[in-house]
Formats: structure tokens, sequence, C-alpha cells
């Protein structure tokens, strides 16, 4: 028994969690952007899929993998634009668009994956060009330190970098403050003199572009195929670690962490014949946790400054009050 | 959403058949005979009719329970997890009580299904309802734990044990009667629009269901009125959760006879498609998810016979339910009705 743990729980661990979670670090953080705008995105996977799609057709038709990133953020970028003019322009309900982008990634890529590529399912080829994954020689020597921090996919890197660059953005620069007014009171907003619709867009373009890279590590980073919706639900998932940071960059990427953490711990232990569905369910009932204790809590102080502010009422105008009892008990 | 608006709808669905005709053509195949075939697909003959029937059902079933949690302005996406928790309910009761006369089982088959569907349906209900937790994440979140609970169970102690993930087979009485034999489709037809007629009754003419319509649009005046907001939110959202637990059963002693582990291609989200576009409305539910059936159920005879892939029809769809979203590119609205719109969202925010 404690052998399988100690195989379970060793220093591996750490690099095949940070792995299976930064394709939900970038889900996430495409999330964490339009949600601080106040737009639940959950065309998140959608954007997602359409971006892995477009990678691996574009690195397999040109071997770059830098021209397949562009691609697959520009495609990010065009489904960005149909949500947001459908949304902000049209006032489409955007849980509706949202899930309307997911099937529409859905179908549009197993249509092109047989016409463009001309296979079914999934695709797998030599003359895909994965992203190139960052070595150091230095650190071989060390058997721990090569086995943590070395091999990584460059997308995996920029993940992680890309976490701290959103919360500067979001809580450091001007633009982020209006992002974040718009998000909280767009009436405010537009009375300070801010665009509020073209904030609104900013935010699903940018979110457009993270998704792009979020499919594009996906397929070329984190394997190197396409398969038919190969997201499975990593979209939602990173709308799921947005909420449970509460739309914050970096709470939310600890949030993706735990998800990967179980979906690791979860795989090895399915090799040792236990079931691993229960491990795979606990970020899940967790994050439900999570939101129902912050949400309760949120409402007890609540309640509490609601009844201070009583007993304040009460303390300035108990005289007040005195005197009507006084009144009232004459009256009878 | 006024039945006179739903003119709109109509139009939208020929624009969006134009477009896929455009695409179809454009991939060099005929778009007449592409839907003609969809057409053929969907309607000739009883295994074709009948599928489509087999599809219409649980479609049906998941978008009136999508509308009954909307009516008390809840966004129930978790009818999917509902539907699983019912199937594998009504499976287990099929499979392990014997000796029962049919209706009998049946009706207990579907009274735990509902059970365990309307238990289900109530955490997040009362999260939202007495601390104001967003329903759409805590039922997104919750369908991954429905699944995830049910693939255990079907892999662990309700196994079959004959290598696949499945419960054994329900027992023979409990099974739903089968109509247009070759295909699968059943009476839970009847039960679904039995259902439907119901809940429209429900919500029109009783005093439930006028109190759930009134949390639903003004909770704080319904709370002036007396009536109690939080906990008929919870009535709502439990009854929706019921009826995704019924839309389950029926899969399982309609359709596949056991409990496959995940048996459901995202049913629950088409239904909920389909709720959408009859914008909440119970009286046009069952056209558009007929329409959403057929499409579906055609899609496999076109590619068969055109050589059109399926995928293009499920793009069709997706283009066409975010053509419907957008309810202001086709309404040539005159301002005041604009300017009178903008003012209301002003008071909203």
């Amino acid at each position: 028994m404690f052998e399988i743990l100690s195989n379970i729980f060793d220093h591996t661990l750490i690099y095949a969690t940070i792995r299976s979670s930064i394709p939900l670090v970038f889900a996430a953080l495409a999330a964490v952007i339009t949600q601080q705008a106040d737009i639940l995105n959950i065309g998140v996977e959608g954007i997602m899929l359409m971006g892995a799609f477009a990678a691996v057709t574009t690195s397999f038709l040109t071997g770059s993998w830098l021209l397949a990133l562009i691609v697959a953020m520009l495609v990010g970028l065009l489904f960005a634009i149909i949500m947001g003019i459908a949304h902000l322009k049209y006032k489409a309900d955007i849980f509706v668009i949202g899930t309307a982008i997911n099937m529409l990634a859905l179908a549009l890529t197993r249509f092109l994956l047989s016409s463009i590529l001309k296979t079914s399912g999934s695709f797998y080829s030599d003359k895909i060009v994965g992203f190139p994954k960052i070595h150091f020689d230095i650190l071989e020597k060390n058997k721990y330190l090569n086995d943590i921090l070395n091999n990584y996919s460059l997308l995996e890197i920029i993940g992680i970098i890309m976490v701290f660059i959103m919360s500067y953005v979001l809580y450091r620069t001007v633009w982020g403050l209006r992002l974040r007014s718009v998000g909280l009171f767009p009436m405010a907003a537009e009375t300070a003199g801010i665009n509020v619709f073209r904030m609104k867009f900013q935010a699903i373009l940018c979110s457009g572009l993270l998704g792009g890279m979020a499919g594009a590590h996906l397929s070329l980073g984190y394997s190197k195929l396409f398969a038919e919706n190969m997201t499975n639900g990593r979209g939602f998932m990173g709308v799921a670690a947005m909420f449970f940071g509460a739309a914050n960059p970096v709470l939310s990427a600890i949030g993706c962490f735990i998800f990967g953490l179980s979906d690791s711990i979860g795989a090895r232990l399915q090799s040792y014949g236990f079931s691993s569905q229960f491990v795979l369910m606990i970020p899940y009932l967790f994050t439900v946790a999570v939101l129902a204790v912050s949400m309760f809590r949120h409402i007890k102080k609540e309640q509490k400054a609601k009844s201070s502010l009583s007993s304040i009422e009460y303390k300035s105008f108990g005289f007040l009050r005195f005197i009507l009892r006084e009144k009232n008990t004459k009256l009878r | 959403m006024k039945l006179k608006n739903s003119g709109i709808t109509f139009i939208t669905i020929l624009l969006s058949l134009f477009i896929g005709g455009i695409i179809i053509a454009m991939l060099g195949y005929n778009p007449l005979n592409a839907y003609l075939n969809l057409f053929k697909g969907a309607f000739v003959g009883k295994l074709n009719f009948g599928t489509t029937i087999e599809k219409f059902v649980p479609l049906l079933l998941t978008g009136l329970a999508f509308i009954i949690s909307s009516k008390v302005s809840v966004f129930n996406v978790g009818v999917e997890g509902e539907l699983y928790l019912g199937a594998i309910a009504a499976a287990w009761v099929g499979y392990s009580i014997k000796g029962l006369s049919g209706p009998l089982h049946i009706g207990l088959c579907f009274l735990v299904a509902m059970l365990v569907g309307a238990i289900w349906a109530a955490i997040p209900g009362a999260l939202k309802a007495y601390w104001k937790v967003n329903e759409v994440c805590v039922t997104i979140l919750m369908n991954y734990v429905a699944i995830f609970f049910t693939s255990y169970l079907v892999n662990g102690p309700l196994s079959a044990k004959t290598g696949i993930p499945q419960t054994p087979a329900v027992a023979d009485n409990a099974l739903l009667l089968k109509i247009l034999k070759p295909s699968r489709a059943n009476i839970g037809l009847f039960i679904a629009i039995t259902l439907v007629i119901f809940f429209y009754w429900f919500f029109k003419y009783t005093t439930l269901g006028y109190k759930l319509r009134s949390v639903g649009l003004n909770s704080s005046f319904s709370d002036y009125l007396g009536i109690d907001s939080k906990r008929n939110m919870l009535y709502g959202m439990m009854i929706s959760g019921a009826v995704g637990g019924i839309a389950g059963a029926i899969e399982v002693l309609g359709i596949y006879g056991y409990f496959l582990d995940s048996f459901s291609p995202g049913i629950a989200f088409d239904g909920m498609i389909a709720a959408l576009i009859a914008k909440n409305d119970i009286r046009l539910l069952p056209i558009f998810a007929f329409f959403l059936a057929t499409l579906k159920s055609g899609a496999l005879g076109m590619e068969r016979f055109t050589g059109v892939p399926k995928s293009i029809i499920d793009t069709i769809i997706a283009m066409f339910i975010i053509f419907v979203a957008m309810e202001g590119i086709i309404k040539f609205a005159d301002k005041r009705g604009l300017k009178f719109k903008r003012i209301k969202m002003m008071e909203k925010n």
C-alpha cells in the first residue's frame, strides 16, 4: 500500500500536474478576461477546438509552429468577433451564443477534418511540427531538477507567465481598471466617459486570442495530433476554475492546478486498478463547495452589515422612539 | 415571446437552410437533392420515422425541464446530470426488483427517477435561492459529478460484469411498449406529450404555477404579495429536475433496456437549444424540438444517399441558433421600440 502511494505521490507528479493543467490555465484566462467585463464566456470550449484544429492543419501544411500559433490565434479572434457582434451589437444572450459557438466548432472541425485532411475521428502525421521543448543541459545532472524543471513545451512556460501578465494588466493598468469598472457597473462607467461597448468587445477579442492559444497548445504542445472533440470539456473546466478564483487570474490558475493535480492522481490511480471517478469528481465538488461557502459568507456579512445599521438607527433614534412610545401610551 | 413573433423564427429557419444550401452547392452537391434525402431520411419508412420520434422524445423532455426552471428564472444547465441520474435510478429499480406487475413496476421506475432528479436539482436550486450562488456554474460542475458518479456505479456496484460498462438488463415487464417496430420509438412519446400539455396547463391555470411564474418575473414583488420566492424557486427547480429524471427513465426503459456508461451525447444540451429557440414558450417547444430531431435523424439518410457529410447539418443547426439568438438582426425595429428597449435595459442595470 505504502509503495503504491509513494509511486503515485512522487516528484514526477509535479511535472504531470503542470502539463495537464496548462491547457486549462489558458482557457481559464480566456474566461477571466471576459468575466471581468461581466460576460460569462461559455464559448471558450468551441474557440479552443477551432484553435486546435487550425494549429494542426497549419503546422501540417506549412511545417512552421510559429505560423500555426498565429493562425490558431486568428481563428480564435474570428470566432470571438462572431460572438462579440452577436452578443453586443444584436443583443443575443451570451449563453445561447456560447453554446452555439461550441456546437459550430464541433461540427465545423468534424467537417473540415474530412474535407481538408481527408480523415475522420482523429488526425496524426509525422509532418506535424509541435512546439519546441525547452531543455536545459545544466539541469540534466540532478535527477529531481531534471524531472521537475526540464522539458517543458514553450507554451507551458508562456502560460504561466501569462497569468502574471494578465494579473498586472487587470489590476495595474488603466485599461484593466476601465475593464473592471465596465464589468462592475456599466452605467457608472458610461457616465465616466468609458465606451462600454468597445471595452466589452476588446475583452471578448482578447478572450478569442487566448482561446486560440489554448487550442494550439492542446494540439501542438500537449499532444501532437487532432481528434474530434479533443477539448473534451476543458473549456468548461477553465470556466469552472475562473469561478473558483472569482475571476482573479492567479487564483483561477491555482484552481486549474488543483484540477490538473486530481486529473494526474486519477490517471495514476486508474493504472493501479482503483476507480478513478471519485478522484476526478473531487475538484468539481470542491469548486461547488468553495462557491457555496464564499457566497454564504458574503450573505452573512451583508446581513451583519444590515443589522448593525439598524442598531445604529435604533441608538440614534432611540430618544425619538422613547417619546413616541410615551405618546402612544398616553393616547391609550 | 408572443406567438406572432414566431414568424421571425421561421424566417431564420429558412435563412439558415438557404445558407446551408449554398454551402452544400459550393461543395459540389445538389442542395435540393440533399434536402430531399434529408426529408426522406427523417420521415419515409417506419424505421426512419421511428428514429426521428426516438430523438424527439428526449429533446422535448429536456427542453421542457429547461423551460420549467427558467419560469422561476433559474438557468438550469444541469438537465444532463439529472438525465443521467434518472436513467441509472430507473435502470436500478428496473433490474433489481422482480415480480411486480408491468404498470406498477414502470410507475415505480419513473417515481424513483423523478425523485432522484428532483433531489439532484434541489442542490443548485437551494444554493441559488438561499445563498445566491450562480446556478450556471454549479449545474455545469454538477453535470460532471453526475456523469462520473454514474460511470463509477456502472463500472462497480451496478455493473452487469460483461466487460462493457452497463447495468444488467431491465426486467421485461418494466420495458416501455415499442411503437413503429423496427425502430426503438416507444410509448414514451405519449408520456412526453402528456407532460408538455400538463405543464402548459399547470403554469397557466394553477395556483402553484402562477406562484412560480410570479417568482420568476419579479421575486421581490412576489415576496411582497406573500409568496415565498425562495421556496418557490426551489420547487421550480425540483420539478425541472423531476422532468429531467423522467427523460432519463424513458431513455433506459424505452430505448436501451439498460444503463450504458455515458450514453448521452449531450442530449440535454440539444433540448436546451430547443427551449432557447422557442424562447421558453411551452407551446412552441414541440415544434422546434421536432425540427431539431428531424434534422438530426435525417442527416444520416442524407449522408448515406448523397454523400453530403452529416456534420454540415450540425453546422446549419449551429448557424441557425446564432441567427435566432441575434434578435435585432431581422427585426426592422422602429426607433421607438429600440429606445424603449434601451431604457428598459438601463433600468435593469
